[in-house]
């Protein structure tokens, strides 16, 4: 009977809950607009999917075993139930617990990370955008060494980064300050984070680092504070504001952009 | 101040209280070496006060702690063949001086946890004065903040996670629960406990020297350019992973050698096991951090250069996740076994599945040391993420062999919901979320995304919060009867524990939400966005502390002038419970014989001990 009660509303609350699920799925994560956010968004819904049933029986269990096994009275009785072991709960237990994490291994994590290899690799006849970003105590600089910009701003004179949609661009990441009067390797290590690409990759001094991502919706740090640089490894007391505003532009719009760049830089003249 | 006099036991000496004995003897032997080592450093135009002479005044210092405190009676003399003119106090004197007798070692470990973790927990409240806002006002800078952090973070690990269920508790139950009259290292454990204080108050007043940024990790190569501080964090964390060390020595020790006879190792207590597993990897990985830090302490001094652009700045970060991993089932390992100890007793019934319990125990100790990269895939080639993100899935399933192990037992018993029993039952709700979240952190593209934000201090939270410090008030509220001799209010009991754990998953839920929406960790300022969750978090999280508090008002209160307690007043079957309450100092008249089970439960069993009617004193 106790068994009945406990798996029939068990089921019910499972059901209800990835029903509720289904309705909230598209913004699990808030807001991911990349190639890879994408894949951390649907790995991070199927994992609820599939753990949803497995947390409800727990938490519904301590639940209905407060409820209906609790003693109406404070005094030493025995359980009038006594068993050391149950074959068959014991092995599906751990046959469960077995089977789901094989599951997860392989899918979504081995699965998922085969995606990220192959989006981390170099293709060929790439036209990919390079976008070198230094990091330093406390600045992100950004350099377009295919249009000879050393470090864009936008008006207000703050680093800026400006990326087109749909195009696959290649951060190489380091941590070094070309503005330091005596030791430009006097670094710490950073993370380069834009919480709406849900990636982030830690800057080391003294190695160079790559990332390579496809924003797939164009945005702006303007309309959602998401769409920003963060650093998001501590770097020291400026760590907080160690940010960057990020725009995700239109083909033309960066052209134009870039332009703007180049006669702020002297690159060309009008 | 009077004390027992061991040559002539009428003759009256005076003496210094220990502690401010202790205090002194720290003072004069630091000023002595820091003026030593000032006036030969060869350098010139360095303070008098110099990061050489206080680390080498710090190690003159804390040696002046441990002989005032009463290592020099109860370890020097003797070692010579002195007779010390004093001996051991044995009114209240002795909770304040150097002790031999393990119960005594537990309850200054239980206190000395308790007051770190009050303290720490301020700290914490400050930081969410501080997130109650978007922007910087209650810290002046920013350094500020980041230093709270730091002490916040060392002395919640190191003195509280770390210690007060194996320290303090261990020190306690564990000789009684396996019949023994005392530990088999009891002067090293006596001194062991007097470095977890000093360790505390160093890394307190860290910020006197400088304030540190890194957090309780010290990531290289902004430790090395953080301010002076930063010493006294590796300093105070080498004092109280020392006294953990010792501590788990001494555990492992006297729970091979001095069982009682029939107290064999499939009898052996589930808490006893969990004590084991987890002073097997303190033994392991506590040594591997202390020689990190020491390491990193050189590099700064000398320096070495070993941690910089120069050298190799992510081997500090291997070398700090290397024992960083293990360290969190530290923490819970001793939570998953009380579990199973409480549940029993609370229900009359039959421990469940009881050796995959013991599997679970020591499969998590095995796997720990297995899964530590997983904090670093940030940091990772590709490829090498694959192995770390494989074990570390893998080591939910013996974890959950205590929750079947909890589950089968509670199924169709006659659960009696006391406070111990409803905080058992609130701490495995808590862990859950806490494990649930890290199957989410194990998947690679979704720890990209999580890594260093709220979300990874939300689960974190869950599991030591959760897992250990609701175990923790469980099982004090337990032995208290047993410790105390007295009964706690039922009702006040339960109204606190349900109301920290109202508080507890308001705050550290939400938490999960501002980092899923962006907002990374160590910063005292983020964007006014993240402002409303944050307030939410801030609310809670002081309701939380004042649930804390309450708490520890009660029991102090329960232990002074709560109502007499019977010897037994739960009917457990383990031998602590056969003794009277509180224990003698021998532990029992007799030693116990053992040829029961300590799990079986029925109208027809007898007791464990055969001689359970002659344990008690007469």
């Amino acid at each position: 009977m106790d068994l009945v009660i406990f798996g029939v509303v068990w089921i019910i609350l499972s059901v209800l809950a990835e029903w509720g699920f289904n309705h909230i799925r598209a913004n699990t994560m808030y807001y991911l607009i990349s190639n890879e956010g994408t894949i951390a968004h649907h790995a991070f819904n199927f994992l609820t999917t599939v753990l949803t049933p497995i947390f409800l029986f727990v938490i519904w269990y301590l639940i209905f075993a407060a409820i209906r096994f609790h003693a109406k009275s404070p005094d030493a009785k025995p359980s009038p139930r006594q068993s050391t072991k149950n074959g068959l709960f014991t092995t599906v237990w751990i046959t469960g617990a077995i089977v789901v994490n094989v599951l997860f291994w392989l899918h979504p994590t081995a699965a998922d990370m085969e995606q990220i290899f192959a989006s981390q690799l170099p293709s060929k006849n790439r036209h990919d955008l390079i976008v070198d970003v230094t990091a330093r105590q406390w600045e992100w600089i950004f350099s377009y060494p295919q249009y000879h910009l050393t470090q864009t701003v936008n008006a207000a004179g703050q680093d800026e980064l400006v990326i087109p949609v749909h195009r696959k661009v290649e951060f190489r990441l380091r941590s070094y300050d070309p503005f330091h009067t005596y030791d430009i390797e006097a670094g710490v290590i950073h993370s380069f984070w834009i919480p709406a690409f849900g990636l982030k990759e830690d800057v080391i001094p003294g190695e160079t680092r790559y990332e390579y991502i496809v924003a797939t919706h164009t945005a702006s740090y303007y309309t959602n504070p998401e769409v920003r640089v963060q650093c998001a490894e501590v770097c020291g007391p400026g760590h907080p504001w160690m940010e960057a505003p990020l725009k995700i532009v239109t083909a033309r719009q960066f052209k134009a952009w870039i332009r703007h760049q180049q006669l702020l830089e002297h690159v060309v003249s009008t | 101040m009077a004390h027992q006099v061991l040559a002539s036991p009428s003759m009256k000496v005076r003496v210094m209280p220990p502690m401010l004995r202790g205090f002194l003897w720290a003072g004069i032997a630091f000023l002595l070496t820091n003026s030593l080592v000032a006036s030969i450093r060869p350098d010139v135009g360095h303070p008098f006060v110099n990061e050489v002479s206080i680390t080498i005044g710090w190690v003159a210092a804390l040696t002046g702690w441990l002989l005032g405190v009463g290592a020099y009676e109860g370890v020097v003399l003797p070692l010579f063949g002195v007779t010390p003119r004093i001996g051991q106090a044995t009114d209240w004197r002795r909770y304040f001086a150097f002790a031999t007798d393990h119960k005594v070692v537990g309850i200054q470990y239980l206190a000395s946890s308790a007051a770190a973790f009050i303290l720490a927990g301020s700290i914490a409240m400050a930081m969410r004065i501080e997130l109650a806002s978007p922007t910087i006002y209650f810290f002046h800078y920013s350094d500020q903040y980041l230093a709270a952090v730091g002490v916040h973070g060392t002395i919640m690990m190191f003195a509280v996670a770390t210690v007060a269920l194996v320290g303090g508790m261990g020190n306690y139950m564990v000789p009684l629960m396996i019949g023994a009259k005392n530990t088999v290292f009891p002067r090293l454990s006596g001194l062991g406990h007097w470095l977890i204080p000093a360790g505390v108050l160093t890394v307190a007043m860290s910020p006197l020297l400088g304030y540190w940024t890194t957090g309780w990790r010290g990531y290289e190569p902004l430790g090395s350019q953080d301010p002076s501080g930063i010493i006294f964090y590796y300093l105070g964390v080498a004092a109280m992973a020392l006294s953990s060390t010792i501590v788990s020595l001494n555990m492992v020790t006297t729970i091979v050698f001095n069982r009682a006879p029939g107290l064999t190792w499939p009898r052996l207590p589930m808490y006893v096991w969990g004590v084991l597993t987890v002073s097997i990897l303190n033994l392991i990985w506590l040594p591997e951090i202390q020689m990190t830090f020491i390491l990193e302490l050189l590099d700064r001094l000398v320096p070495l250069n070993l941690f910089n652009a120069a050298g190799q700045p992510l081997a500090e970060l291997e070398l700090f996740w290397l024992f960083g991993h293990p360290e969190v089932y530290i923490i819970v390992v001793p939570g998953f076994a009380l579990w199973n100890e409480i549940i029993p007793v609370m229900a009359q019934k039959s421990l469940f599945g009881r050796s995959w319990a013991v599997i679970g125990l020591i499969f998590v100790m095995m796997l720990s040391g297995m899964v530590w990269a997983h904090h670093m895939f940030t940091n990772m080639r590709n490829s090498e993420i694959l192995p770390f993100a494989f074990f570390t899935e893998m080591i939910s399933i013996p974890t959950g062999f205590g929750y079947m192990a909890a589950i089968g037992t509670l199924w169709q018993s006659r659960y009696r919901l006391t406070t111990p029993g409803l905080l058992v039952l609130m701490s495995m709700f808590n862990f859950l979320l806490g494990g649930i979240s890290g199957v989410y952190l194990a998947d690679p593209p979704v720890n990209l995304q999580v890594h260093d934000t709220m979300f990874i201090v939300a689960h974190f939270h869950y599991t030591i919060i959760g897992g250990m410090i609701f175990t923790w008030i469980a099982a004090t509220y337990y032995w208290l009867p047993k410790i105390s001799g007295r009964l706690y209010s039922e009702f006040w009991g339960k109204f606190l524990s349900i109301w920290i754990f109202i508080a507890f998953n308001t705050a550290f839920s939400t938490m999960f939400l501002v980092g899923l929406e962006g907002m990374n960790r160590w910063v005292p300022a983020y964007p006014p966005y993240l402002h409303p969750l944050n307030l939410v978090i801030s609310l809670a999280a002081w309701a939380l502390g004042t649930g804390f508090v309450l708490h520890a008002v009660h029991i102090v209160w329960a232990w002074r002038k709560g109502p007499p307690a019977p010897d037994n007043p739960w009917n457990g079957r383990t031998l602590e419970w056969l003794t009277s309450s509180p224990p003698p100092p021998n532990n029992f008249a007799e030693v116990p014989i053992i040829d029961e089970s300590f799990y079986v439960y029925g109208d027809a069993v007898k007791p464990a001990a055969r001689n359970w009617d002659r344990l008690k004193p007469s």
